[in-house]
C-alpha cells in the first residue's frame, strides 16, 4: 500500500504483499519450509489415494463408485457395498460379486484404523500385531497390527486441519475483537481488553479434558473449537494496537472525512494495513495448535479413536519403549511440521518488518 | 505365622473387584482411583454405591447410631445353649504346608532360576519350584523386601482402606479373626483364635480369643476391641469407605469378657461368614479420642495415630515418605508372649513399599534389582522382560487368575433390550483375533461369570462365542434391525431413553450407532476398536470414547452409557456377584448395565440361604447358564496374573486372586539363609 518506497519513478513499485512475498522467496529456509507445508497439504487432501483399502475408484456392476471417500466421512460410502455384504472388505469381493468389475486401488494397501489381515489382497499375509518392525510391507511398522504409515498419512489430515480450524476460528475472533476495542477506545476498550485477559486465565488443556469428559461423542472438531475458542487472545491484543496506532493516521482521516461507517474503516482502510503484524502470530499459532493436539492425543485425550493421529501414535508406542518405531515416525513427522510452520512464520515476520527491508528494494 | 497378614479383612463379603482400571501395574491410572483385586465392592473411593464415605460430613455423631436394636442375651443364657458346631479353626501356613507335601517340585529353585520363562511348560516349572515352602533354619529372618505399589496410601488405618495399597499395607499391619484358603475355604484363625463354634440355628458365632495377643504398644487385644471396632464402623458419622458393607449385615457383636465373643446374624446364611471379617483397631487409643475427631484423620492424637499406628499384626511402620515409600518393620511382641514364641515368626524384618506409578518406570527399578515384586502388565510379560537385564535379578512367571474382561451392554440403552441383538454382538466379535493377537495368545476365553475350575461354574461350560457375521446380521434382522432408509446404517424403531432413567420417551427410528466407553489405555482401546471395526462390517456405528476412570465410574454407577468395556475380579464367596446382577443392585450395587431377572434375583436369594453345598453349588450352576444365556456381557477373557519375582525371593503361590490375597499368601515368601 502505501508505505512502499519508490526509487525508480518509471517503474510501478511493487504492492506491500509482493513485496513481502518477494523478500520471502530469497529466504531458503522458509520457502523450504513452505514447500514442506505444501506437500503436507497435498499429502492430507490425497490420503485416501495414498493408503487405504478401499478402491479410489472402481467400476461395479455397470456404476462408478469411490469407495476411498468414506476416509473423509464414512457416509459417503456407497450403501450397495453394505447391502451386497462386502463388510468393508474390497479386494476379493469386487471380483466374487461382478467379474466384470475393475477398480484402481490406492498406492499403499493399508488401512490406518484396523490392522490388515492374512489374505485379504491376493495371499499377502497380514500385519504383524506385536513387534511389527519396519519391513517391505509395512514400511514404518505396525502399532497393535495397524500399518503406522497408513496411520501417519491419515494423520496429516487431522493435523493440518487442527492447525488451520483452530487458528482460523482464533483468528476470526481475535481480529474482530481486537479491532473493536482498538477503533473504538474508551470503556469499549477497558471492557473488552479485561475480557481478554479473563480468557487468557482459562487453561485450555484443562478447558479440553473438562470437555471431553462432558460431551457424548467428542470429535476432533470439538477439539478445535476449543482451542480456536481459547486462543485468540495474543492476535486480539496485536491487531488492537495495531488500530489504536492506526486509526490516528491521515487516511482514516480522509476516510472518515468523505463519510465512510466505522465498520467501513475498520475492515477496508485499517485492517489491510494491519495484517501483516497479525499473519505472524497466526502461522505460530498453526504450530502451536498441531503441538497441543499431539499432546493432548499423546495423553489419550486428542482425536477420539480410531482418528489416526500422530499423537496416538505416539501414546500407544510409550507403553511399549522396545517399538521404537511408533515413536521415531510419528515424532519426527511433528517435529518437522512445527519446524515449518515456524520457519514460515519467522520468513514471514522478516519479510513483512519494513524495518528489517533490504534498503536496495 | 503370619498367616493372618493382609488377609484380615480384605474379604468383606461384598468383595468383587472391579478392574475397569484394576489395579498396580495392570494399570496406568493411580490405584487411588481404582479398586483392585483386594478390594471390596465399595471400594472406589468416588463412587461406592453404598455412599457412607463423603456424604457422611453433615451426620451428627453418635457413637454406634447404625447397629441394629438388639438386645443380646446374658452369658449364662449363652453357656446354657449346648448345640454348639465346632468349626475349623486352622493355621493356613499348616494347610499350605500340607497342600506342598503333595506337590512334588519338579525342579529345585536353584534349576528354574538358571532358565527363562518362555513356554508354558517353563511356566509349570517355574511355578512348582518357586512355590516351594521355607524349610526350618533356611529362611533369612533379617531380610528385607522391597515391594512395589503403584500408588501412595492415604491412611494406615484399615477401617479407612480404600486402595490397594491401602489394603497391601494394612494388611501387614493387622490381624483377622478369619481367613480363608486359596480355594476360598474360610476358616478360624489359629493365631487369633482358639474356638469359633456356631449355635445350631446358625443365627450365633461364639469365638474364643487368644489371651496372648497384644497391640503393638503392649496392651492386650481383647474381645472388647472387637466389638468398639464392629461399634466404629457402624457409625454414620465417621466416614469409612469401604469395610462397612457386609458388617452392616449382622445383628450384633459382644463381648462377654476379654475372650468371649459372639457374633449374631439375623438369618442362618451361607454367607455369614464374609460379615465377619472386619478389621480391629485398638480400643484403648480410639475410646476417648473418637467423639472430638469422628473423621479419624484431623485431630492431633488420630494424625499421631496415623503416623504410628498401634498395630495388631505382624508389622508396625517403620517409617513413611509421602509419595515414596512405606517401610514396615516386624515387631517381636507379635510372635513372642512372655518370652515365649506362641506364633509364626513373620519371614522378613521389613518390608519396604515402593511407590511408583509408571509401570515402565518400576521394570526398569525392577531390572536394577531396586524392586524385588512387581505385577507386569502383558506387554511387559511379552516383550520387555526376556532379556539378560531382566533375568539377571528377576524370574517370572504366571497364573490364571479369575479376572474377566467383557463388554457390558446397558438394558436401558435402546440399542440392548433384546437378548438377539446382544447375542448379535457376542457373534459379531472376532474372539480369536482378540485371544491371539491382543492377549497374546495367553490368556483364557471367558464363558461367564465363573471360570471354569471354580467349583460354582456349571460342570459343562457353555462353549464360548466365535464370530460368525453371518449369524449376528440373521439375529439382528430378527430383532428388527434392517437398512431400511439405504444409507449403510442398520436401522429399527427403539423406544427412546435419552436420560437412561428407564422410562421411554416414545418410540421412533433410530440408526444402530452407540458409543462404547472405556478407560483411558491404549491396548483397552485398540481392543474397542476391534469391535468398532467389526460392527462396522454389519453396518452398525460404535464410537469408542476413552474415559478418565472416576468419571468412567461416575458414568456406570449413573447407568449414562450404551456399551462398556471393563473387567471384574472374583470375590471370595459366589454371593458377591449378587451385587452385579440382581435388581436391587442397579440403584444399590454396580449393576451398571441395569440387568433385571426375577430368576436371577431369586436364585442369589436361594444361593444366600442354601447351606448345603452341593444344592448351593446347583443354584450358582443355574446363575451361570442364565446369565450366559442372557448376554447382559459380552464375555472375553480371564486375564491372567503375570509376576516379576527377584531371584532372591521363595514360597510364593498363586490363588485364584493372585499372589497374595489368600491365606497364607505372602506369608510364605522367604529370602533362603543361603543367599547372604
Amino acid at each position: 500500500m502505501n508505505q512502499t518506497n519508490t526509487t525508480n519513478e518509471s517503474k510501478k513499485s511493487p504492492g506491500f504483499w509482493r513485496h513481502a512475498w518477494l523478500r520471502f522467496r530469497r529466504k531458503k529456509l522458509s520457502m523450504c519450509a513452505l514447500i514442506v507445508v505444501l506437500c503436507l497439504s497435498l499429502i492430507a487432501v490425497c490420503s485416501p489415494m495414498i493408503a487405504g483399502t478401499k478402491p479410489i475408484v472402481c467400476k461395479y456392476k455397470g456404476n462408478l463408485y469411490f469407495p476411498c471417500m468414506a476416509y473423509f466421512n464414512p457416509d459417503w460410502e456407497n450403501p450397495i457395498f453394505q447391502k451386497d455384504r462386502f463388510r468393508k472388505r474390497y479386494p476379493k469381493n469386487l471380483k466374487e460379486k461382478d467379474p466384470e468389475s475393475w477398480a484402481i486401488w490406492p498406492l499403499i494397501f493399508q488401512d490406518p484404523y484396523r490392522p490388515v489381515r492374512d489374505n485379504e489382497w491376493g495371499d499377502r499375509p497380514g500385519n504383524p500385531f506385536n513387534g511389527g518392525k519396519p519391513s517391505s510391507l509395512n514400511l514404518f511398522g505396525t502399532s497393535k497390527g495397524k500399518d503406522v504409515l497408513a496411520m501417519m498419512v491419515h494423520g496429516t489430515r487431522i493435523a493440518l486441519l487442527v492447525g488451520f480450524v483452530s487458528t482460523g476460528i482464533a483468528a476470526a475472533i481475535g481480529i474482530v475483537v481486537g479491532a473493536i476495542a482498538g477503533y473504538f477506545g474508551g470503556w469499549i476498550d477497558i471492557i473488552i481488553s479485561r475480557i481478554i485477559e479473563l480468557v487468557m486465565c482459562i487453561p485450555s488443556i484443562v478447558l479440553i479434558l473438562a470437555l471431553i469428559a462432558v460431551i457424548e461423542k467428542p470429535t476432533i472438531w470439538h477439539m478445535m473449537a476449543i482451542l480456536g475458542f481459547t486462543s485468540w487472545t495474543g492476535m486480539a491484543r496485536l491487531t488492537r494496537a495495531e488500530f489504536l496506532k492506526l486509526k490516528e493516521s491521515e487516511f482514516v482521516a480522509a476516510a472518515r472525512s468523505i463519510g465512510a461507517g466505522p465498520f467501513r474503516i475498520m475492515f477496508r482502510h485499517i485492517l489491510p494495513n494491519s495484517l501483516a503484524p497479525v499473519m505472524v502470530p497466526i502461522v505460530f499459532g498453526i504450530a502451536a495448535a498441531i503441538k497441543v493436539e499431539a499432546g493432548l492425543s499423546l495423553l489419550g485425550f486428542g482425536a477420539p479413536p480410531p482418528n489416526p493421529s500422530w499423537g496416538t501414535i505416539l501414546n500407544a508406542g510409550m507403553t511399549n519403549y522396545t517399538e521404537w518405531w511408533q515413536i521415531v515416525f510419528p515424532g519426527i513427522a511433528i517435529f518437522i511440521t512445527i519446524l515449518a510452520y515456524n520457519l514460515i512464520g519467522e520468513g514471514l515476520q522478516e519479510a513483512t518488518d519494513p524495518r528489517l527491508a533490504d534498503p536496495k528494494d | 505365622m503370619t498367616n493372618s497378614l493382609r488377609i484380615s479383612f480384605l474379604f468383606l463379603s461384598l468383595t468383587i473387584l472391579i478392574v475397569t482400571t484394576g489395579c498396580s501395574s495392570d494399570d496406568t491410572v493411580s490405584p487411588d482411583n481404582g479398586t483392585s483385586t483386594t478390594a471390596n465392592t465399595n471400594n472406589t473411593d468416588a463412587a461406592g454405591p453404598v455412599t457412607e464415605g463423603a456424604a457422611t460430613e453433615s451426620v451428627e455423631y453418635k457413637f454406634g447410631d447404625l447397629v441394629p436394636e438388639f438386645t443380646p442375651p446374658t452369658l449364662e443364657e449363652i453357656e446354657a445353649i449346648e448345640a454348639w458346631t465346632d468349626k475349623p479353626v486352622v493355621d493356613v501356613y499348616q494347610l499350605m504346608e500340607q497342600r506342598k507335601e503333595n506337590e512334588v517340585a519338579m525342579m529345585t529353585a536353584a534349576e528354574v532360576l538358571a532358565i527363562r520363562n518362555n513356554t508354558p511348560e517353563d511356566n509349570d516349572k517355574i511355578v512348582s519350584a518357586m512355590g516351594t515352602l521355607a524349610v526350618d533354619g533356611d529362611v533369612d529372618y533379617s531380610a528385607e523386601w522391597n515391594r512395589h505399589t503403584a500408588g501412595d496410601i492415604k491412611s494406615t488405618n484399615p477401617l479407612m482402606s480404600s486402595s490397594t495399597a491401602e489394603f497391601d499395607v494394612s494388611g501387614l499391619l493387622n490381624m483377622s479373626l478369619f481367613t480363608f484358603d486359596w480355594n476360598f475355604t474360610p476358616y478360624g484363625n489359629s493365631a487369633a483364635i482358639t474356638s469359633w463354634k456356631t449355635s445350631s440355628d446358625g443365627l450365633m458365632d461364639l469365638i474364643t480369643v487368644r489371651d496372648d495377643l497384644t497391640w503393638s504398644d503392649g496392651t492386650p487385644l481383647t474381645a472388647f476391641d472387637v466389638e468398639f471396632s464392629y461399634k466404629v464402623i457402624l457409625t454414620s458419622a465417621i466416614p469409612i469407605p469401604a469395610v462397612r458393607s457386609g458388617t452392616d449385615q449382622l445383628k450384633g457383636v459382644k463381648a462377654y469378657n476379654e475372650n468371649t465373643l459372639v457374633i449374631f446374624h439375623n438369618e442362618p446364611l451361607a454367607t455369614n461368614i464374609w460379615n465377619m471379617l472386619f478389621p480391629i483397631i485398638p480400643k484403648h487409643k480410639y475410646e476417648s479420642t473418637i467423639a472430638d475427631d469422628p473423621t479419624l484423620a484431623t485431630s492431633p492424637e488420630h494424625v499421631e495415630l496415623d503416623e504410628n499406628p498401634v498395630t495388631a499384626g505382624a508389622y508396625t511402620i517403620e517409617k513413611r515418605v509421602r509419595g515414596q515409600e512405606i517401610i514396615v518393620k516386624r515387631r517381636d511382641s507379635y510372635f513372642m508372649h512372655n518370652g515365649e514364641q506362641v506364633r509364626r515368626k513373620p519371614h522378613f524384618e521389613t518390608v519396604r513399599f515402593k511407590i511408583i506409578e509408571n509401570p515402565n518406570t518400576a521394570l526398569l527399578a525392577m531390572k536394577k534389582g531396586d524392586l524385588e515384586e512387581m505385577m507386569l502388565t502383558p506387554e511387559q510379560w511379552q516383550s520387555q522382560t526376556n532379556d539378560d537385564d531382566f533375568y539377571k535379578f528377576n524370574t517370572k512367571s504366571y497364573a490364571l487368575e479369575w479376572v474377566y474382561y467383557y463388554f457390558g451392554w446397558n438394558f436401558r440403552s435402546p440399542y440392548f433390550k433384546d437378548k438377539r441383538v446382544r447375542q448379535a454382538m457376542s457373534y459379531a466379535f472376532n474372539h480369536q483375533e482378540l485371544l491371539e493377537k491382543h492377549r497374546f495368545g495367553m490368556d483364557e476365553a471367558s464363558t461367564g461369570i465363573f471360570h471354569r475350575t471354580s467349583p460354582w461354574a456349571p460342570p459343562e461350560a457353555p462353549a464360548a462365542y466365535q464370530q460368525d457375521l453371518d449369524k449376528a446380521e440373521d439375529l439382528l434382522a430378527d430383532a428388527g434391525w434392517e437398512d431400511t432408509d439405504g444409507d449403510g446404517i442398520l436401522d429399527n424403531f427403539v423406544d427412546l431413553d435419552v436420560d437412561f432413567d428407564g422410562i421411554s420417551e416414545g418410540r421412533q427410528r433410530m440408526p444402530f450407532e452407540f458409543t462404547i466407553l472405556t478407560s483411558n489405555r491404549p491396548d483397552r482401546i485398540a481392543i474397542c476398536e476391534l469391535l468398532q471395526e467389526n460392527l462396522d462390517q454389519i453396518g452398525i456405528r460404535c464410537n469408542v470414547k476413552p474415559v478418565e476412570f472416576t468419571a468412567l465410574q461416575d458414568t456406570m454407577l449413573e447407568h449414562k452409557f450404551h456399551a462398556v468395556f471393563a473387567g471384574w475380579g472374583t470375590g471370595a464367596d459366589p454371593d458377591t456377584s449378587e451385587n452385579l446382577w440382581t435388581t436391587k443392585a442397579i440403584d444399590n450395587g454396580r449393576n451398571y448395565g441395569c440387568y433385571s431377572n426375577p430368576e436371577i434375583d431369586k436364585l442369589f436369594e436361594q444361593g444366600k440361604r442354601e447351606l448345603d453345598i452341593e444344592k448351593r453349588r446347583k443354584v450358582y450352576q443355574q446363575i451361570h447358564l442364565t446369565l450366559w444365556e442372557d448376554q447382559p456381557y459380552t464375555w472375553l477373557y480371564f486375564r491372567n496374573a503375570y509376576y516379576a519375582f527377584n531371584k532372591e525371593l521363595r514360597g510364593y503361590n498363586y490363588s485364584p486372586r493372585g499372589p497374595y490375597n489368600y491365606g497364607p499368601g505372602e506369608s510364605t515368601i522367604f529370602k533362603p539363609a543361603a543367599m547372604q
